[in-house]
């Protein structure tokens, strides 16, 4: 009994710890938005914009990596 | 300019690698590995032991280490011949050389427009750090890491074994008491590694503030020479540089946790789908696609945000210390 509360448990805050992922969505969003509206009013700043873009990409990634180690750390039992 | 018939052979070479892979993955699915944070163990009793700091181990990130810093060296001695050869002959360089200053043109021009004049100071921390840790990264992608070791006895869930040949066995699908420890596990998927060149990174960072400033330098973190000129925003400077000690702090652990962090979920994403979706070898293929551009933006990340600080340190406070002067 008390193991399979802990197996939920388990479960249910994998789930809950990839929540984190929504605001590195938007944050992806935000970027790949600000760099295309640069874009479309000049499109000769196209390879710096991209470069630039890729990088704050990376940035708000790395939160939503943050979550998915959390979720695979319960998921796997390794904490 | 004459055409040259283009034998394309390399490409079949592919596809037969693809189909190959295909078939080998329907025959031998992969198992879902133990995935640890902590790198495994290679021989369990510990190496040697010392008073204070404890047991050392064998763990498998470390001849991954050694072979990566072979590969440096190689790379490093291929580069400098390809200059050489070419200083002697035209002056035109061609081949490695000319791809490594390619990149290295285009980091140094980089620098050169956030640091200024201490470009020269900030430009090897940016290029070591990130060749150094593209190395690291991509290393790890290779075939045979983390999928070729010795086996030990599981404490918690195993897989049973079969005999391939001779000493060597292989995992079949089944519960069973054996665990793999690989001989190589990439090094940046190593906590310790990574929050090694962090605290490198976040020092190096902090010696080149000194050097640019000189003790000016502290009044960035100890700023109370305004609490009794202006009352309020006095007090406001000072807790700012409170702040700004403890984020210096923060820099460290934010540094290794997002190149560990990345890395981590890159390998047991792989591991997951390979095991999930192994007959359907596409998908674990498009994965490590991804995995390799992972690895590089990374390794970009690291170099360019050590370079970032490192010319934030160097400028100071900006406003303050011109109206000063």
């Amino acid at each position: 009994m008390e193991g399979s509360i802990m197996e939920a448990g388990r479960y249910v805050g994998a789930g809950l710890a990839m929540l984190g992922a929504a605001g590195a969505g938007i944050g992806v969003g935000l970027s790949a938005l600000g760099a295309l509206t640069g874009m479309a009013r000049n499109p000769d700043t196209y390879g710096n914009l991209l470069s630039s873009m890729i990088l704050g990409i990376a940035f708000s990634e790395a939160i939503a990596i943050y979550c998915l180690v959390i979720s695979f750390l319960m998921l796997f039992k390794v904490v | 300019m004459e055409q040259v018939k283009r034998r394309p052979w390399r490409r079949w070479v592919l596809l037969g690698l693809l189909i190959v892979g295909y078939i080998l993955g329907g025959r031998f699915v992969p198992v879902q590995p133990e995935i640890t944070v902590a790198p495994e163990k290679l021989i369990e009793e510990p190496l040697f032991t010392l008073p204070v700091i404890g047991d050392f181990y064998l763990v498998n990130t470390m001849p991954t280490l050694i072979l990566t810093v072979i590969l440096l060296l190689i790379f490093a001695y291929a580069v400098n011949r390809s200059l050489k050869k070419s200083a002697q002959t035209d002056l035109v360089p061609r081949g490695i050389g000319n791809a490594t200053e390619a990149i290295l043109e285009v980091i140094y021009n980089m620098t050169e427009g956030a640091a200024g004049k201490w470009v020269r100071t900030v430009f090897p921390w940016f290029a070591t750090i990130m060749i150094y840790v593209l190395f690291a990264n991509l290393l790890k992608l290779l075939p045979g890491f983390e999928s070729i070791g010795v086996l030990h006895h599981a404490h918690g869930e195993g897989h049973a074994r079969e005999l391939l040949a001779g000493n060597w066995y292989l995992f079949t699908a089944e519960e069973g008491e054996y665990i793999l420890a690989p001989f190589f596990r990439g090094i940046s998927v190593d906590l310790n590694f990574t929050f090694t060149l962090a605290l490198i990174a976040v020092v190096a960072i902090q010696v080149v503030g000194f050097r640019a400033q000189g003790w000016g330098y502290l009044t960035k973190f100890f700023n109370f020479g305004g609490v009794f000129k202006k009352p309020v925003f006095g007090v406001i400077d000072m807790f700012m540089g409170i702040l700004e000690l403890i984020s210096e702090f923060a820099k460290i652990l934010s540094f290794a946790f997002r190149l560990f962090g990345n890395m981590f979920a890159g390998i047991v994403l792989v591991s997951v789908f390979g095991a999930l979706l192994g007959k359907i070898s596409i998908v674990p293929a498009a994965i490590y696609m991804f995995e390799l551009f992972v690895g590089i933006i990374q390794a970009f990340v690291f170099g360019i945000l050590t370079m970032v600080f490192m010319s934030m340190a160097t400028q100071g406070h900006g406003g303050e210390e011109h109206a000063g002067h």
